[in-house]
Formats: structure tokens, sequence, C-alpha cells
């Protein structure tokens, strides 16, 4: 049953160049999708063309059976909080703590009164500490998110998407600040989710042998468009090439050499 | 080997001349002002001798003789409350409007209007602000509590928004990615990151008002402890009294200062 499909989607800058052109692919519920692709490519683009953060040139984004084009605010509000996202720097209110921090993720579902005012249900406490529990953060819980390791971090930010109890979570580059066994705790938890909970996951990533080991399904882009997209065991080290250009053997020499160890 | 030529480190650009220019012109109309000063026939040694005794005077021998010291401190609360008002009100006007005028949270157009609107108001000196005041509500705490109240508010604007701004702007997209609206994103997002700065904009601001209410005191007769001031040098030529009140004010900046450093250390912790 497909969740996303993306038609004919494009996006430009300005009078920039396409950034994306001509994207087309559906996602079906319960996949985990890696998206690879230079820097540059569009990836970040793509995941935030799905969510509205950016608005996209034309084409749609078709969501759960609704064709997202035409939302209004309101509209736009509740699709987003069915999308959980996940970003590079975390970004998360560091003043804060890590329970409060979670709790933000439930704004969308709040007037703006209740929202501001940071009244929160039992239920949504109890979920919360349910989902820190869950990866590991419970002795984390009270403390302020500045005073954690980058990869407590991401658990945090993770557990922000998990209480908008998303359908679908859209992770860019979730493990770009991390080192190598920081990073296999957050891909293996993001796995987890998706078998656990049924979660459709989509996942930018900058390393191809994360994404070979961790996805049922890896879209290639350069340039804005697609390259390749499909099962990991099909793709070859000529499309890897096609994807990367000339940066391909550097970063095939690269992930064996982080990923001997961990 | 090339044959060695002179290398220009700093060669002459406009900025280099406009720089000499300013340089030569200060030093030129400093020699001309010493030059032509009028004198009245005062001796320059005989000045500086006067000078350290009304210092003397002022500083080391200070007492009250025209009011008493219950009332000295009353009037020093009425300059502080003075600062005080003007500053919050300053400040609430700021933060709504700050918000707008930051350029991460509002539309590029309304942030170029509110912009150009405080630079005006904060080019305007406060003092001026108050006069303009004081032709509607006359001269007197009115206008010295509008006035003041106006440049401030066009200060925090400027200080505010740019706090607003320097936060990182990660956070606020992580929000508005889970379907929060833009206030739920200021309350939970910008203002909380952005709170140690604030305060420490209005602390400032409060010192800047504190130094000017005693001045509107004394010129735009808002009384307090600059009228005291006022009285004891222009009207009763006393400067042991001034010495007193000089000494109260001072105590006051202090226990501010302190009171601002420690403050601040533990909201940053
Ligand atoms: N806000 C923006 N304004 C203009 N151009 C942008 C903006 N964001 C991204 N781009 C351009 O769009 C292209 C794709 O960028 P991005 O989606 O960030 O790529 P990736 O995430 O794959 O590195 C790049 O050429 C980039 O310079
Ligand atoms: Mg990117």
């Amino acid at each position: 049953m497909p969740l996303l499909q993306i038609a004919q989607l494009s996006k430009r800058y300005g009078t920039d160049k396409y950034a994306l052109e001509g994207i087309d692919f559906t996602v079906d519920t319960g996949e985990f999708v890696a998206i690879i692709g230079p820097s540059g490519a569009g990836k970040s683009t793509l995941l935030r063309c799905i969510n509205h953060m950016i608005p996209m040139s034309s084409g749609d984004v078709v969501f759960a059976d609704a064709s997202t084009k035409s939302f209004n605010a309101t509209q736009l509000r509740a699709h987003r909080t069915q999308i959980g996202m996940i970003f590079q720097h975390y970004n998360l209110v560091n003043r804060l703590s890590v329970i409060e921090n979670v709790l933000h993720g439930r704004l969308g579902y709040k007037s703006t009164v209740a929202g501001v005012m940071g009244w929160y249900s039992n239920a949504e406490k109890q979920q919360a500490v349910e989902i820190l529990q869950s990866l590991g953060l419970s002795e984390q819980m009270y403390k302020r998110c500045d005073q954690l390791s980058g990869g407590q971090k991401q658990r945090v930010g993770i557990a922000r998407a998990l209480i908008q109890n998303p359908k679908l979570l859209l992770c860019d580059e979730p493990i770009a600040s991390l080192d190598p066994s920081a990073a296999k705790i957050i891909m293996d938890t993001l796995k987890d989710i998706n078998q656990r909970l049924g979660i459709t996951i989509i996942v930018n990533l900058h390393q191809v042998d994360v994404a070979m080991r961790y996805a049922q399904r890896i879209i290639g882009i350069n340039s804005g468009k697609i390259v390749c997209d499909a099962a990991p065991d099909a793709i070859t080290p000529t499309i890897i090439h096609e994807v990367y250009g000339s940066e391909a053997g550097e970063l095939i020499l690269d992930f064996g050499e982080q990923y001997a160890q961990a | 080997m090339q044959p060695t030529t002179t290398i220009i480190v700093r060669p002459w650009n406009a900025a280099t001349l406009i720089l000499r220019i300013t340089i030569i012109s200060l030093v030129i109309i400093t020699g001309y002002a010493f030059t032509t000063f009028n004198t009245r026939g005062v001796d320059f040694w005989a000045g500086v001798d006067m000078l350290g005794s009304n210092f003397s005077a002022l500083l080391l021998t200070p007492y009250l003789k025209n009011i008493t010291f219950d009332v000295m401190v009353h009037n020093l609360f009425i300059t502080i409350g003075l600062g005080f008002l003007t500053t919050i009100f300053g400040a609430a006007i700021a933060l709504g409007l700050a918000l707008l005028a930051a350029q991460n949270l509002a539309p590029r157009w309304l942030t170029i209007i509110i912009k150009g609107l405080t630079a005006f108001v904060r080019a305007v000196p406060t003092v001026l602000w108050v006069l303009i005041f004081a032709v509607s509500a006359g001269l007197g705490s009115v206008a010295a509590v509008l006035g003041m109240t106006f440049h401030s508010a066009g200060y925090l604007i400027k200080a505010y928004s740019e706090s607003f701004e320097e936060i990182d702007n990660g956070t606020n997209e992580a929000h508005k990615a889970s379907g929060a609206n833009w206030l739920q994103i200021v309350f939970k997002a910008v203002l909380t990151s952005s709170a140690t700065a604030l305060l420490s904009w209005t602390f400032l601001r409060f010192e800047i008002n504190f130094s000017t209410a005693i001045a509107m005191g004394a010129a735009a007769g808002a009384g307090g402890i600059g009228y005291d001031m006022f009285m004891a040098s222009g009207f009763y030529l006393n400067l042991h009294e001034m010495g007193a009140f000089t000494y109260a004010v001072l105590a006051f900046a202090i226990v501010l200062e302190a009171g601002a450093t420690r403050y601040k250390a533990s909201l940053s912790k």
C-alpha cells in the first residue's frame, strides 16, 4: 500500500538551475528507504518538499492518499504532525531538559494557548517517559540537552519525532556528525523503529555502506535527478559511480576503514 | 631570482586617505582651539588649584544640609523608580515589536519597516524625546517617562531582535516541521533560547535609564535625586551636599552592578 507518492516533483530556488527535476517515486508503508548522492545533489531539498518546509515549484506530493499540493495553513500543520523529522545537528532547545524537548513534539497537535503554556496531558507525559526508556535515556530525562553527547542528543531528536505518532520519519543525514559507534546505535535504533513500530523511514545518507547495510531500497540522486532506485544487492560499483561521479572511489575506501571496527 | 623591490603593505586607497585627512584636521582644529580660548583673565594654574579644592570639598567632606538623609534616600528611590518604570515599559513594547523585526521570524518587508522606524527613534537622543513630549505633557515626570520609554523601546527592539536572529535556526525548523505554529515556536524555542541575552540587554538599559533619570530630574524637573543635585549645585552652591548625593548614587550603582553580575551568572549556569 503506497504511503507516499512523489509525482513529477521539481524545485527551483529563485532563478538558479533546478535543485530537483522531475522526481518520481512511490514509498510503501513500512519501507526503509535510503537516499544517497553527493553533497548538493538535492537530498535535503527533497526531504523538505515532502513536509513542505520548502515549497515545491511544480509536481505533487501525495501522502496517505491525499494530494498535498494545495494545502492551506491548517492542513499543512496537520500534514506535518504525521511526519517526524530528524536532523544532522539534532536541533534541540539546548537550555531545556530532555523530557521538555521530547514533549515539544506534541505542539503540532495543540491549540496555540495550550502549546504556549506547555499544557501536556498525563498520557503525553507517560508516553514521553516510555519512549525515553525504550531509547535508553531514562537517566538523562531531567538533564539539560547541552550536557548530552552527540549520540544522546540524536536519540532525543528521535524521541521528539516518535511522540508525534508519525506515519513517516524523514532523517536528514542523522549520523553525519557522529562517531562510528554512536552512528551505529542511531542506525540500529532507526531500523528497530521501522521493524517494531512499522513506521516508514526515508533517510538521507552520505555513506553508501551504511545505506547498503540498513536500507531495503536505495534511491541515488545526482544534480536533482534520480539515477538509480533499487534494492541494495542490485547496487553495483558502476551504479555508485554514476551517482557519485568522481567522488565514488574515495567514498568506498572511506567506509571500509570507518566500519571495520564498528 | 628577481631583483628586490619595495613591497607595499598598505597601499593607498580611499579608506586610508579619508583616515589621514580626518586625523590631520583634528590635530589642526585642536591646536587652533587651544590657542584661541577666551580665558577671561583666569590663570591656568590658579584654575587647577581651585578645581582641586572643589573636588576635595565634593569627595572628602560630604554632608547633608538642606535635606535629611531620609529624604535623600527617598529621592534616590524616586530616581530608581523612574529608571525602572521606563525600562519595564520599554521592554514590554520592545518584546512584541522585536519578534516582528527579526529576520528569522517575520517577513522581510515588515522587518525593514520596523528596523527603519526604530533606527530613527534611536537617532534622536533621549533628552530630545523628553523635550518633544514636554510640548504636550508639560515639562516634568510625565514627559520624562514618555520620552525615556520611547528611546528605551527603540534601543531594546534592536537589541532583542538581534538576539533572536542569533539563535540557532535549526530549532525553529524542527518545531515547524512537527506542526507547531508561529506563536508556539516563539514561546517554546525562541524565547527560551534567548532569555539570558534578553535579560542582559534589559539590565544594561536599566543602568542607562538610571543615569538618564538623574539628568532628567535636573533638566526636565522630573524630581528625584537629580533635582536635589541641581538645587545643591545651582541654587545653594553647596559642594559638600553635592558630594553626599554623588556617594548615594555611586552606592546604588555598585549594588546594581553586583546584583546584575550575580543574577546573570546564576542564569547561565
Ligand atoms: N535556500 C537555498 N537557496 C538557494 N539554493 C539552495 C538553497 N538550499 C539549497 N540550494 C541549492 O540546491 C541544491 C541542492 O541542495 P541540497 O538539497 O541541500 O543538497 P544535499 O542535501 O544533497 O547536499 C544545491 O545546489 C544548493 O546549492
Ligand atoms: Mg543536505
